[in-house]
């Protein structure tokens, strides 16, 4: 019981210890995040109202999907967090540092696991807290509920949140214990299901034929509502139990809660017999397979041929930088995962027979891809671009002291980071137009609207990288979260919007037959040189200023 | 009280380990010396629990780490090359947390509080967070935390890294003071200077093969060498020249 206490009363103290962080934090840094992410969440709360108003004025279809978005809601929440249980719960349970000094400590392998597992929960809570207390605000708001609900609200969202980390966490037990080693074998693990996914995947597109159904039905119009209203599904628990209490009925509500409690027992002491049992060997293997790998002497040896026209300075830097990239799967796969996502929807918007609308409504989906996309270049902006220079760190003496100026460092990172961006969203623009079927105006607005977002985000990032470096720091995610990282988020977004909304404005006045052909010509005329000159400014002016500032810059 | 028998350890072709047979009685400070990458680290990791022999078993003070890991654990203080620490604790917190995990009453970890930290000169920075310590004095608190629940085995990694030469006497007059009190220490090191100066006995290990075993006086004989460096040359040489 005293080693249970000391890790409880050891993460009291570490809780403790971040308000002192914080408090020596900058005033500036510290009322900047807060405002930034207090701007988001009500952001966040006017939108999920808005969208009630909207379904409610639909009437018929739209409020019966009113009643039943609060079991869908919790069931989108579950999915992410038993996904993010997975990616959180192997990294916390596997690649902690912390695993081997509790390994060589007198705990007893079950507890380590247990331990971990509330961790990763932990971990997971800060971005379902953030998703779900705009969407429960709006919610009660709207459906005039009492204060109560957001008690409600907690008691149910607490153990349904340690449930689904929980199943994430035994599917990475699973998966790590009785993953295969060999290479084939991984391959065949990866790509049976993926192809099984597939087969499903055509069997259901060539048998839905939508034209042809005549009875209008709410499951094939938001697919995931039947599973999620589903009785033995805990997203039903959680929203029933939830309702139940706000509308008075306790005894209901109180016996969905012990049912959700008494599965996240089951799920817990299911943890703790798996991990005692596979933990040690799985966590040996993961030790283990960093130790056997094997790595080409030089990875994609043709890409040096391939940059023989770039200067060999910023070509070496920009190769480092490739092949470290590549080396390190938790980079390159969230990157893919990014995109891959994207691609898959842009590819199937025919299955959702966007391309059969109105034109008016083909060029507003046109632009909420362009949206989309932007936002995708700005996360990665942020998340891969941003902390480049800061996660050179401690080696950062070499570029320090060796004869390349501080400027072509940075243009090889700049240049990198376009390489990276705009290749790929420019193609996926071009996929939503021909997927969407719209004119050739409309496409190649919305691959320069792309191309634009691409090229100022790479130089944003990029130029305030370099001006808030920080290379004491090893962890990309304390990078993105600083000051800086959150700086050239809340930038790269605030391009993003000044860059879209005006075309997307200027094309929905057009529709609407509120502007003339003439004036349409010049405020588009206008607008484009707009475009250019604050994709230029915001391109330029951060990579000078990071520049700069790299120079003055002590190793 | 340190048993190693038949302990091998192989990653994919390479050998790590092999057949390492090692008896380190009561009392004894043994060092183990071997160039880079010759298993010296592996060794300790097999014997600490943290990874698992190919072949072999490991006791401590007659516990087969394998079989009763925790009773084992009990008995064990490790001190790695770069050891974790929990940055957002202060240096107090972390000293009382380590008394919490090995089940120690209060009073004596507050006792123990004051001892070690006045050892190792902590005490001024009893409030300090660890991550704003340097790495001489994270080392520091490691050993002063790891000396808490008075281990009757202690084993270290390399444990000179970083420190000042006040804190490498203190470190090293310790290690001779608790041996001497029934301590058994096995300590890796690249310093020969240190295995000459402190080891009752030496092994040198090389490719994952114990190739000299004995106290320092043994080994010089057995290699016609004046000192420990020309014994490790004379029989490591052949690493270095391919």
């Amino acid at each position: 019981m005293s080693i249970s206490r000391g890790i409880i009363r050891k993460a009291g103290w570490q809780f403790r210890n971040t308000g002192r962080i914080l408090r020596e934090q900058s005033p500036f840094k510290v009322v900047f995040i807060t405002l930034f992410a207090l701007g988001f969440e009500v952001g966040l709360y006017l939108l999920f109202l808005e969208g009630f108003h909207f379904l409610d004025q639909l009437g018929g279809a739209g409020r019966i999907i009113l009643n039943h978005l609060f079991s869908l809601f919790f069931m989108g929440m579950g999915a992410m967090l038993v996904m993010s249980g997975i990616v959180t719960g192997y990294s916390t349970i596997f690649q902690s540092d912390e695993i081997p000094f509790l390994v060589t400590h007198p705990f007893t392998t079950s507890r380590i696991v247990l331990y971990k597992f509330l961790q990763s929960a932990m971990y997971a809570s800060w971005s379902f807290g953030f998703v779900v207390i705009p969407f429960v605000a709006a919610y009660a708001y709207f459906l005039k509920f009492s204060p109560f609900f957001a008690l409600w609200t907690l008691l149910f969202s607490i153990p349904f949140l340690l449930l689904c980390a929980g199943i994430g966490t035994v599917l990475v037990l699973i998966l790590v214990r009785w993953s295969p080693t060999g290479r084939l074998l991984k391959l065949l693990c990866a790509a049976i299901p993926i192809a099984g996914c597939l087969f499903l995947w055509s069997v259901w597109r060539e048998t839905y034929e939508p034209g042809a159904d005549v009875e209008f039905t709410l499951s094939k119009l938001i697919p995931g509502l039947r599973p999620a209203t589903h009785e033995l599904t805990p997203s039903w628990w959680v929203a029933t139990g939830i309702l139940s209490m706000a509308r008075g009925d306790v005894v209901r509500g109180g016996l969905l809660w012990v049912v959700l409690v008494a599965n996240v027992g089951l799920v817990a002491v299911g943890i703790e017999w798996i991990g005692s049992v596979t933990f040690m060997t799985s966590w040996r293997k993961v030790m283990g397979s960093r130790r056997r790998g094997r790595h080409a002497a030089v990875l994609f040896p043709w890409a040096e041929g391939l940059l023989g026209g770039v200067d060999r300075d910023i070509r070496a830097v920009v190769l480092k930088d490739i092949r470290i990239f590549f080396r390190d799967p938790a980079q390159w796969s969230q990157a893919l995962i990014f995109f891959g996502l994207l691609g898959l929807y842009f590819s199937n918007l025919r299955t959702f027979r966007y391309h059969a609308l109105p034109d008016a409504w083909r060029n507003t989906i046109s632009f909420l891809n362009v949206f989309s996309v932007s936002a995708v270049v700005c996360s990665l902006g942020s998340r891969f671009v941003f902390p480049q220079l800061s996660l050179e760190g401690q080696g950062f003496w070499v570029l320090g002291l060796s004869p390349v100026k501080m400027s072509r460092v940075v243009i090889a990172k700049f240049m990198l980071a376009v390489v990276a961006l705009l290749p790929i969203s420019t193609l996926l623009m071009l996929l939503s137009g021909a997927m969407l079927q719209t004119g050739w105006a409309i496409r190649l607005l919305a691959v320069a609207l792309a191309g634009c977002v691409s090229l100022a985000v790479a130089g944003l990032s990029t130029g305030l990288g370099a001006v808030f470096i920080d290379l004491r720091s090893k962890n990309p995610a304390a990078i993105v979260s600083s000051f800086g990282g959150t700086l050239n988020l809340v930038f790269s977004l605030a391009f993003m919007l000044l860059s879209i909304v005006p075309f997307g404005l200027l094309h929905h006045l057009r529709i609407s037959h509120l502007l003339t052909p003439t004036s349409w010509r010049v405020y588009m005329g206008g607008l484009t040189v707009w475009l250019i000159v604050i994709t230029g400014l915001t391109t330029i002016l951060p990579l000078v200023l990071g520049a700069r500032s790299l120079a003055k810059q002590d190793f | 009280m340190i048993s190693a028998a038949n302990l091998s350890k192989h990653y994919g072709d390479l050998v790590a380990v092999e057949n390492l047979n090692l008896d380190v009685p009561a009392g004894q400070l043994f060092c183990f010396l071997g160039p880079n990458g010759a298993g010296k680290t592996t060794s300790i990791k097999m014997m600490t629990g943290l990874l698992k022999p190919r072949t072999g078993r490991v006791t401590i003070c007659g516990i087969d780490i394998a079989v009763d890991p925790i009773a084992a654990k009990l008995k064990i203080g490790y001190i790695p090359d770069m050891p974790y620490l929990y940055d957002r604790l202060t240096t107090t917190e972390f000293f009382r947390f380590t008394g919490e995990i090995y089940d120690l009453e209060r009073d004596r970890v507050e006792a123990q509080l004051e001892e070690q930290f006045k050892t190792f000169s902590l005490l001024e920075y009893r409030n300090v967070l660890v991550k704003d310590l340097s790495h001489g004095l994270r080392q520091r608190l490691v050993y002063a935390a790891t000396f808490l629940h008075a281990p009757e085995v202690l084993f270290i990694d390399e444990p000179l890294v970083g420190l000042d030469p006040y804190t490498i006497r203190l470190i090293k007059d310790l290690l001779i003071e608790r041996a001497r009190g029934g301590m058994t220490i096995f300590l890796t090191t690249h310093i020969l200077a240190l295995a000459q100066d402190i080891a009752d006995r030496i092994g040198i290990i090389l490719k994952g093969r114990v190739v000299a075993l004995g106290s320092l006086d043994e080994l010089i004989a057995q290699s016609d060498g004046h000192d420990l460096e020309s014994v490790f040359l004379n029989l490591t040489s052949s690493e270095y020249e391919g």
